[in-house]
């Protein structure tokens, strides 16, 4: 039971961040518009 | 179901990186930290997993990547060279078949730190890297946990959800790469960019701190124990509130005093008592033997060379019963004990040459992330670069913690360690790439040129 929701945990969590990772240009491109800055993450900081 | 499960996440990873092919050196990582097969129990069986998932990492960089550079790092050549003469004395083993059986695994290993520096060339590559080298870990570190905090664990008894005690799976080497990568979590809790920086996220990697810290606790490996209190002094370094950082260390350690299974207390005990224990009296004689192998044999005798050892010691215990005191002394005869330290492993198996190599690799290493971290320290650090000191510190912390768990565990070529190894050598190189594209010059070239402020000659404005 314990074995089965760690694997559901760590899997999921590899995998949704593969996934984020396919709308991030800066995964190839250091210099691609996207990319976040670091000391700010938050959305709603970021808009205007 | 549970084989399913995992061939699912791995068809996933696979078809996730047809659109981005970095996700195939995501895969691997994966595939080599948590080694599926050992989880499953019959899909994989028959599947070299590592033989299909690594030549399409390999692959997809080669034809997709746009910017590649073939610029080669100190690291890579160190593991080359280590690597090839690795091979040499693979050839001329004193037990060849056991040798090669090793070989087998080691070069996976020390091709993919050589391959990585290459592919890890942007920021976000460099964090997704070090976010799979937690969660891969994560998986038996929150499972060991939950078991710790409703059983107690016990020496080789915390059921680790596999029955083998290989790779990262071996109580010890578990203790000591939970430890390890506290530092990674703690700063991709800072720094994370690919999942929301909420409190989620902070949640998730204090729980994953706690659980990494019952690890030892649960598998009551010593050596775990020494990580610990590494780890404690390590975090000291860059800590303002040292006072209040060391009394709350102290007061957690006292508050978890009673909470602690007897065994483990029992077994923490024998650090101090070692005389009497034969495993730590084992180990000392098998390192006795080492020096007297390479005093004959300086070139080492290839892999699993521990095979031929023949060893003999005394333990020495003190027995009170009635008011009388009386020592205890048994003499024991043992042989193919295992080194139970990676440096006298690299030692015995690959002679002076081959430990001056891994030595070298490892100062390498450790330098190079001090360089990074005094040039990118606070204020130093450009705009958008605030996590460059942070990153450089985790990984060296994480280096040095292995360093002293490698004291008490034959672990120097597993991949996990040298992973740490080329995520640094391609942290330091992306760096020097960044430097060069935003025509950064050191200051020795700069101070020369026309316009450049000179020190004795205040600037209009500016205060004297």
């Amino acid at each position: 039971m314990i074995d089965q929701f760690v694997l559901l945990l760590t899997h999921g969590l590899m995998l949704l961040a593969a996934w984020r990772l396919l709308s991030r240009p800066d995964l190839d491109d250091d210099n691609a518009e996207s990319a976040p800055d670091s000391t700010n993450l938050d959305p709603k900081a970021q808009q205007p | 179901m549970t084989d399913l499960a995992f061939a699912g996440f791995l068809a996933a990873m696979l078809v996730l990186g047809l659109r981005r092919p970095f996700i195939w050196v995501l895969a691997y990582a994966y595939v080599d930290i948590v080694s599926p097969h050992e989880l499953s129990y019959y899909i994989f069986d028959d599947i070299p997993l590592s033989l299909i998932v690594a030549p399409l990492a390999i692959m997809g960089w080669l034809v997709f990547d746009k910017d590649k550079s073939f610029h080669i790092s100190s690291t890579q050549w160190l593991i080359g060279l280590l690597g090839l003469w690795c091979g040499l004395t693979t050839l001329y083993a004193e037990f060849p078949v056991e040798a090669q059986f090793k070989w087998d695994w080691v070069w996976k290993g020390m091709i993919w730190a050589m391959f990585l520096p290459f592919v890890l060339r942007t920021r976000l590559r460099i964090e997704a890297y070090v976010l799979f080298m937690v969660l891969g870990p994560a998986l038996i570190v929150i499972a060991g946990g939950i078991k710790t905090v409703l059983s107690g664990g016990g020496y080789g008894s915390l059921a680790m959800m596999v029955d083998s005690n290989s790779g990262i799976y071996e109580s010890s080497t578990a203790a000591t790469i939970a430890i390890a990568i506290i530092p990674l979590i703690l700063w991709l809790g800072r720094f994370n960019t690919i999942f929301p920086q909420d409190w989620k996220v902070k949640v998730f990697a204090g729980c994953l701190v706690f659980a990494c810290l019952l690890i030892p606790i649960g598998t009551e490996a010593r050596t775990g124990l020494v990580c610990i209190a590494v780890l404690a002094m390590l975090m000291l370094r860059d800590n303002r509130r040292r006072l209040l950082f060391i009394g709350l260390a102290g007061f957690g350690a006292i508050v978890s005093l009673p909470f602690l299974p007897q065994s483990f207390s029992d077994r923490m005990g024998t650090i101090s008592t070692y005389q009497a224990d034969m495993s730590a009296m084992t180990r000392i004689a098998v390192w006795r033997w080492t020096l007297e192998y390479v005093s004959e044999h300086p070139t080492g005798g290839g892999f699993g060379i521990y095979r031929g050892n023949n060893i003999q010691y005394t333990t020495t215990e003190t027995l009170e019963s009635a008011g009388a005191t009386s020592v205890q002394q048994r003499v024991v005869v043992d042989r193919g004990r295992a080194y139970h330290s990676a440096y006298f492993e690299v030692l015995a198996e690959q002679g002076w040459a081959g430990l001056a190599l891994w030595l070298t690799l490892h100062a390498v290493g450790l330098l190079q992330m001090e360089i990074v971290r005094r040039r990118y320290r606070k204020e130093r650090a450009p705009l958008g670069y605030e996590w460059v000191s942070p990153l450089a510190t985790a990984l060296q912390h994480c280096q040095i913690i292995y360093l002293i768990g490698a004291l008490f565990i034959a672990i120097a070529f597993q991949p996990y360690p040298l992973m740490i190894l080329a995520v640094q050598a391609s942290l330091a190189m992306y760096l020097a790439q960044v430097r060069k594209r935003e025509g950064f010059k050191p200051l020795a070239e700069t101070i020369n040129e026309p316009g450049t402020p000179r020190m004795s000659k205040a600037l209009p404005g500016t205060l004297t």
